[in-house]
């Protein structure tokens, strides 16, 4: 049976990308799971010791890569839901489309970044080595509609590890501080030491944070700290979060902004950069993976935006252009009504007809990060 | 001229960016040259009735429930009688969500337990648990003529006679018969998805379903709520072009 499941999955997954039917990355899992709901028991069987679980409402898919990016430096071969689909139907896909004809996966460790809701559900089907909480903030309010629920549930996940398991959790977060009460082994704690980043061409404190943590990770499977640091020298952004790209003959810098947390720390960067971006190009979608609330803008400081915007051209796209328009105006920021389109082809040809814009910063929630790369880089996800 | 406002527990109740109202205020005000005090009052805090009296606005947002159970207490022993007072004597006052079920009777959990409410507002909250789905997504609303003739509503009124926002609520509110509701639902739940109620107005307050940035896109209930509580006939028009463009476009896609 697992071995069937393992073909349709691979079946499955190439008439969806051949057909462009969706999102080959979790339909596959999602109709799996239907068809064979026993499938845990073998799927646990074919995955490697070292298996490492990553939470949080920021900084999963660039933790995990930088996980990944130092594993493999390691020679291991590494399992990983790159694409980001981070719910079970994610990660069933991913280790379906992995294993061999055999139902064996020929890896050295598994990474999986998860959702919030995820992790709860997907560890009472794995153990994994080593679990890390990285924050917990608004995001999403019309599914995650508090925050209280969230942590309930971590708290019940954490309560039931066991000691030999590895839990990892931001020092810095006062409200994960439960947690490590709640764990019956010794928690380990990252914090925002930004010494790690030096060497590398990483910034902002929340990347020192996503850097720390991922060395106690590696540490937890097995490689020594030194090792593990000198590796990071070469890593490069994940996708959409930092990522360069030259687009028109202009530089071009996407920093995934998908939640008041996440603007805020890309607002402070951008000012501690100094750097001689020009432009700044906003892009707010209300789609269901982004939450259909848009209400999280006015968590934004005001402050941080007037200040990161100041002396920039700033365009506004996205299917609610007109309310991040809005809020960008009550924070101080001046908008010129014609830089605002909800047709992002239409904004982007207009900067680039535009000869002062020449280095754009754009900051785009999650499912305007992945339209705007499919007009800069081709394509949505990898 | 100078407008001051008493934001209560900005801590325990701003779970959609309802800062945001306040920030709205401010700045609209300000563009017409009046200065405006922000006085957060916290669960710390301990105003009496002489601070009362010098409010010209009470905001008071919505919360998780963690903030709700922080601030309850003292809402009921200290500043509800203080808030009633203010409520009946017709002060002008914004409450949103959380903050809008508390003015009521009582409010029922799911399994049974009962919240009592300030009791200023003749209505009752009840939540259904599972049987009853949580009321959320975008919702527009027709406002109720007790504010669309209003003069003072009549003369700021540049944007139209609906509400647009959001609302994220599993509490139900029933509101008694002879209550007059903020608005009529025209798309969406707003106060129990039954009788196309939204909100509340009563005297010269206003409760109401619509979260974080209600004011954002209604400039028209920002303005009211500044002229009102000013006393002011009406009010110099801002440039809100972008605004009401977002208004009228966000009224054709939700309805």
């Amino acid at each position: 049976m697992y071995i069937i499941s393992i073909i349709f999955t691979k079946i499955v997954n190439k008439v969806i990308t051949t057909f462009r039917l969706g999102s080959g990355n979790t339909w596959p899992g999602h109709l799996v799971l239907k068809l064979n709901p026993y499938i845990w028991k073998d799927i646990k069987k074919s995955l490697p010791e070292r298996v490492a679980f990553i939470t949080g409402t920021n900084g999963k898919t660039t933790t995990s890569k930088m996980l990944r990016h130092i594993l493999e430096k390691q020679g291991m071969h590494v399992l990983h839901n790159e694409t980001g689909a981070n719910l079970l139907n994610g990660v069933v896909s991913s280790i379906l489309l992995h294993s061999d004809l055999r139902g064996s996966l020929p890896y050295e460790a598994a990474v999986f970044e998860l959702d919030e809701f995820t992790l709860p559900v997907l560890i009472k089907h794995i153990k994994p080595q080593v679990v890390a909480f990285l924050n917990l903030s608004r995001d999403q309010l019309d599914r995650h509609w508090e925050l209280d629920v969230v942590l309930e549930k971590w708290q019940k996940v954490v309560r039931h590890m066991s000691h030999e398991q590895g839990l990892i959790l931001d020092r810095t977060v006062s409200n994960l501080r439960l947690l490590a009460e709640s764990f019956s082994g010794e928690t380990s704690f990252f914090d925002d030491d930004l010494q790690i980043l030096s060497g590398t061409g990483l910034k902002g404190d929340f990347n020192a944070k996503n850097a720390n943590c991922a060395l106690i990770l590696a540490e937890k499977l097995g490689v020594p700290g030194p090792e593990a640091e000198k590796s990071l020298q070469d890593f490069a952004y994940a996708y959409g979060r930092g990522e360069k790209t030259l687009y028109a003959d202009r530089n071009w810098q996407i920093l995934l902004a998908k939640n008041p947390e996440s603007m805020n720390q890309n607002l402070k960067l951008i000012q501690a950069e100094n750097s001689s971006t020009d432009t700044i190009l906003y892009i707010l979608n209300d789609n269901i993976p982004d939450g259909l609330d848009v209400s999280w803008i006015y968590d934004i400081d005001p402050k941080q935006l007037r200040a990161a915007s100041r002396s920039k051209k700033v365009y506004v796209s996205g299917k609610r252009a007109l309310d991040m328009a809005i809020r960008l105006q009550y924070s101080g920021v001046d908008v010129v009504k014609e830089n605002v389109s909800s047709n992002l082809r239409e904004v982007v040809n207009k900067m680039i007809g535009d000869g002062h814009v020449r280095k754009i910063l754009v900051l785009p929630n999650y499912s305007a990060m992945l339209a705007i790369r499919k007009i800069l880089v081709g394509r949505k996800i990898l | 001229m100078k407008m001051t406002i008493a934001y209560f527990y900005p801590q325990e109740l701003n779970l959609y960016g309802d800062t945001g109202n306040v920030e709205i205020l401010v700045a609209r005000a300000k563009s017409r040259e009046i200065s405006v005090n922000v006085v957060e009052v916290g669960a710390q805090d301990k105003p009496d009735s002489y601070f009362m009296k010098n409010v010209d606005l009470v905001f008071m947002g919505g919360g998780p429930d963690s903030g709700q159970k922080q601030m309850y207490k003292d809402l009921i022993e200290n500043k509800g009688p203080l808030l009633k007072e203010y409520i009946e004597n017709d002060g002008i006052a914004l409450f949103i969500c959380g903050s809008y079920q508390l003015m009521g009777h009582y409010y029922l959990s799911a399994d049974g337990s009962e919240l009592k409410g300030l009791g200023v507002y003749d209505m009752y909250t009840q939540h259904f648990g599972h049987q009853k789905k949580r009321c959320v997504g975008n919702i527009v609303c027709r406002l109720h003529a007790s504010l669309l003739e209003d003069p003072v509503f009549k003369a700021v009124n540049h944007t139209g006679d609906s509400l647009v926002g959001f609302e994220n609520h599993g509490g139900r509110t029933y509101l008694a018969k002879s209550l007059t509701p903020l608005a009529r639902v025209m798309s969406g739940y707003g106060n129990n998805a039954e009788d196309k109620t939204e909100g509340l107005h009563y005297k010269n307050s206003l409760g109401t379903y619509l979260h974080g940035p209600l004011l954002s896109k209604n400039p028209h209930l920002a303005d009211y709520l500044i002229a009102k509580a000013l006393g002011l006939e009406k009010l110099a028009s801002l440039d809100d072009n972008i605004i009401n463009t977002a208004h009228s476009a966000l009224e054709k896609r939700f309805t």
